[in-house]
C-alpha cells in the first residue's frame, strides 16, 4: 500500500512531464519545458550539495558547462564518424565527466564544509571559466562551441532535428536523474550527508569521516549536473563560457533557494518557477532581473524554507481540515497585497521608461506628469496600509488554523 | 587485562598545561567513574581518548592498539563510543534517524549509496529497539531538535550506546536531569553497558558510588587517586582536594 502509495507520485511525475507538451505545444511553450527539464536536474544536484549535504558552493556550474562542452565534443565525434552512437546517451557523457570533474576537484575541496569549502568553490569556478577563454581549441573561446544532434542514428525514425523531440528525450532523463536523485537520499550515504550537514563533529564518533561523506555526495552531485549539462547541450546544440561562469552558478543557487533547500521538491519548484520567469518576464519586461533579485531577497527574508516550505507550513491547517478558515484572510490580504505590488512595478518601470505614453494594465500613463506619479504613489501607500492591517487578521486566522483542538490538549 | 591503558598523557593549549601527565589502566568489563571539580580536565581526557584532541605528549592503548592522535572515526570503528556533556546530536533529523546512522557502520553499510534503508527490516528494527530502550520510541519521526532537555540527553545517550560498542564512555550523561529521570537514565545505563566497559565522568556522588566498580579522581590535570568507590571515599588526599563536594553518607 505504502509502496502504490509512493510509486503513484513518481507515476503521476512521469505523466505530467510526458503530457506537458500536449498542452502547451507552441514554440515558445516547448523551449520554456526543455529549460524546465534541465533545470530540474541542475537544481536537484544544486541541492546534494547545499540543502542535503551543507555545501554551499558558488561555482557548481562547473560540473554543469563541463559536462555541456564534453557533450557537444561527442556530437561533434558523431557528426564526424569518428563514433557513431545514438545522441540519448549525450547525457550520460556529460554525467561521466561532471562525476570525473568532480572526483578530481571535490578530493581537496570538501576536505571543510561551510566558508572554506564556499570560498574554494568561487576560486575554482573562477578558474575554469577563465581557463575556458584560455584554452580555445577546446572550450571555443568566447564563442563557444557548436555541434549538431541530427547526425546520429535514429531512433524509430526519430533523428532529433525538433525541439520537441529534443524535450521527451529531456523528460526521460529528467525524469530518471530525479529518481535517483531521490533514491540516493533514501542510503546510508545519503543519510550520512544530512548527518555530517547537521553535525560533521558527531558525524565522526559514530564511525564516518566527515570528508568522505561530503566527497561522496560531491561527487554523485557533480555527475547529475553533468547529466543537466549534456540535457543542455542537446537542446541547443551550442556552449559557452557563459555556462560555466558564476552567473550560471548564481541561477541554481537561486533555483535551489527559492524553490526550499530543505524539501526534495523544493528544487523542482524553483527550476520551474525561475525557468517561467526568466522566459516570461524577459518578454515584458526589460527589467526582469530587477524583480528576480527582489524575489529573491524577499524570499530570503520572509520565506526562509522556500516556496516547498511554504507550502508545507499549510500541512497542520490541512490535516485539521482547516484550509477553508484561511482561504478569506488569504483572499483579503492578497488584494490590497496585488495592488502594491503593481503599483511598485509601475512605479519602477516608468521611471525606467523614455516613453512619452506608459501603457500599463490597459492605462495609458504619462510619465512626465507628476499627478501620474502622485496618484500612484498614494495608492500604493493606501494598498500597502490595507495590507499591513489585513495581516493582523490572517495572522488570527493562521493561529486558530493551527490551534491545538481541545480534546487534543488534554 | 587492560583494554584501555594511558601511559603519561598531557595536554597542553598553548601554554597552559591542562593535562598533566595521566596514566591509567582501565580493565575490561569494569565500571570506571571519573569525578574532579569543574575545570579539572575531565572532559578533555575523554577528548584526547576519543580523538577528538591530538595529545601533547604520552601514550593511549585500546585493545593492544596505539590510538593516540588517530581520527576519531577509526577510534570508533575499533568499538569505542562515547557521549558529549553538551548535547551533540544531528538536530535537523528525526529522533530515529539519528539512531539510525549511529548503527550503520557498526552494521556493515559503510558508505553504501547502493542499499535503500527502506528495505533494511533488521537495521530498522534494531533502530526501533534502542528507541525502546531510551524510552523514545512515540517520539520517532520527531524533529530531534525540538526534543525537550530530558529527552535530548536520552537521545545523547542512545547515539553513544546504539553501535554496542565494547567500551562506552559517557560525559556526565545525567547532569541536568530530574531526580527520577536521572534514576531511569541509571538504570538504562546499567542494563546496556552489561557485559562492557564503561567510563563515566558524573558529579553526583550517589550515582557514582552507587555505578561504579573503581573511581579515579582528577584534580586540576592530574589523576590523584584509583581505587574502588569505598577506599576512595576513605582517601585523605581526595577529601583534600574535594572536601565539601563528597557526601558523608
Ligand atoms: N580547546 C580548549 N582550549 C583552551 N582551553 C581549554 C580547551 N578545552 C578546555 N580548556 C580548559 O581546560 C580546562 C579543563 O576543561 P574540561 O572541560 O576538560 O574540564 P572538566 O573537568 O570537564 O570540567 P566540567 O566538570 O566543568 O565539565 C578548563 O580550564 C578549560 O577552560
Ligand atoms: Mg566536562
Amino acid at each position: 500500500m505504502a509502496l502504490l502509495k509512493k510509486s503513484s507520485i513518481w507515476i503521476a511525475f512521469l505523466v505530467a512531464l510526458l503530457g506537458l507538451p500536449l498542452l502547451f505545444d507552441s514554440i515558445l511553450a516547448i523551449s520554456i519545458l526543455n529549460q524546465m527539464a534541465i533545470g530540474i536536474v541542475f537544481a536537484l544536484s544544486y541541492n546534494m550539495l547545499l540543502g542535503q549535504g551543507g555545501m554551499l558552493s558558488f561555482g557548481h556550474a562547473v560540473y554543469f558547462g563541463l559536462g555541456g562542452f564534453l557533450s557537444v565534443h561527442a556530437l561533434m565525434l558523431i557528426e564526424y564518424e569518428t563514433m557513431v552512437f545514438s545522441i540519448l546517451w549525450i547525457p550520460l557523457i556529460g554525467g561521466l565527466f561532471g562525476l570525473l570533474a568532480g572526483i578530481f576537484i571535490g578530493s581537496f575541496s570538501t576536505r571543510k564544509a561551510g566558508t572554506v569549502f564556499a570560498m574554494i568553490s568561487l576560486g575554482i569556478g573562477e578558474l575554469i571559466a577563465a581557463s575556458s577563454l584560455i584554452f580555445s581549441s577546446f572550450f571555443g573561446g568566447e564563442a563557444g562551441i557548436s555541434g549538431d544532434r541530427t547526425f546520429g542514428p535514429t531512433f524509430f525514425g526519430f533523428d532529433f532535428a525538433q525541439n520537441i523531440e529534443i524535450y521527451y528525450v529531456a523528460a526521460v532523463w529528467a525524469f530518471i536523474a530525479t529518481l535517483f536523485t531521490w533514491l540516493f537520499t533514501q542510503t546510508p550515504a545519503g543519510r550520512m550527508a544530512n548527518a555530517v550537514r547537521d553535525n560533521p563533529e558527531r558525524a565522526e564518533f559514530i564511525g564516518y569521516s566527515s570528508r568522505k561523506v561530503r566527497f561522496i555526495s560531491f561527487c554523485a552531485s557533480g555527475m547529475f549536473a553533468g547529466i543537466a549539462g549534456g540535457l543542455f547541450a542537446l537542446n541547443y546544440e551550442f556552449i559557452t563560457e557563459e555556462n560555466l561562469n558564476a552567473a550560471t552558478s548564481g541561477r541554481v543557487l537561486l533555483m535551489a533557494y527559492i524553490g526550499g533547500l530543505g524539501y526534495f521538491i523544493g528544487p523542482i519548484i524553483g527550476a520551474v518557477v525561475l525557468t517561467l520567469m526568466n522566459s516570461l518576464l524577459s518578454n515584458y519586461s526589460e527589467l526582469w532581473m530587477l524583480y528576480l533579485g527582489i524575489m529573491f531577497l524577499l524570499t530570503v527574508m520572509f520565506l526562509p524554507r522556500g516556496f516547498a516550505g511554504f507550502i508545507m507550513m499549510h500541512q497542520v491547517a490541512w490535516v485539521r481540515g482547516n484550509m477553508k478558515m484561511l482561504i478569506k484572510p488569504y483572499i483579503i490580504t492578497g488584494i490590497p497585497a496585488l495592488l502594491f505590488t503593481a503599483c511598485a512595478i509601475v512605479l519602477i518601470e516608468m521611471s525606467h521608461t523614455d516613453d512619452e505614453v506608459f501603457h500599463y494594465l490597459g492605462l495609458a500613463l504619462n510619465p512626465a506628469s507628476p499627478i501620474t506619479w502622485i496618484v500612484i504613489l498614494a495608492i500604493a501607500g493606501g494598498a500597502f496600509y490595507a495590507t499591513k492591517r489585513s495581516l493582523i487578521q490572517l495572522n488570527d486566522a493562521w493561529e486558530t488554523a493551527n490551534a491545538i483542538p481541545k480534546e487534543e490538549e488534554a | 587485562m587492560a583494554i584501555l591503558s594511558l601511559i603519561d598523557v598531557k595536554k597542553s593549549f598553548g601554554i597552559t598545561e591542562i593535562i598533566r601527565g595521566v596514566s591509567l589502566d582501565i580493565v575490561e568489563g569494569e565500571k570506571h567513574a571519573i569525578i574532579g571539580p569543574n575545570g579539572a580536565g575531565k572532559s578533555t581526557l575523554f577528548h584526547l581518548i576519543s580523538g577528538r584532541y591530538n595529545v601533547s605528549a604520552g601514550s593511549i592503548h585500546f585493545k593492544e592498539q596505539q590510538i593516540e592522535n588517530k581520527p576519531p572515526y577509526e577510534i570508533a570503528r575499533m568499538g569505542l563510543a562515547r557521549s558529549f556533556q553538551v548535547t551533540n546530536i544531528f538536530q535537523r533529523m528525526s529522533v530515529f534517524e539519528n539512531i539510525r546512522c549511529a548503527l550503520f557502520w557498526s552494521k556493515g553499510y559503510g558508505y553504501s549509496f547502493w542499499h535503500l534503508l527502506g528495505k533494511q527490516t533488521e537495521l530498522n528494527d534494531e533502530a526501533m529497539h534502542v528507541l525502546e530502550q531510551i524510552g523514545l520510541a512515540d517520539r520517532a519521526k520527531f524533529p530531534s531538535g525540538e526534543l525537550a532537555y530530558a529527552e535530548l540527553r536520552a537521545l545523547e545517550l542512545g547515539v553513544a550506546i546504539a553501535s554496542g560498542s565494547e567500551l562506552i564512555m559517557l560525559d556526565e550523561p545525567v547532569a541536568g536531569m530530574s531526580h527520577s529521570e536521572a534514576q531511569n537514565a541509571v538504570e538504562l545505563i546499567r542494563k546496556i553497558t552489561e557485559g562492557k566497559t564503561l567510563i563515566m565522568v558524573e558529579h553526583d556522588m550517589n550515582i557514582v558510588f552507587d555505578v561504579a566498580d573503581r573511581i579515579s579522581v582528577l584534580v586540576y590535570g592530574e589523576i590523584i587517586a584509583t581505587d574502588e568507590p569505598k577506599n576512595i571515599r576513605a582517601n585523605s588526599k581526595v577529601q583534600e582536594a574535594y572536601l565539601g563536594e563528597v557526601p558523608s553518607a
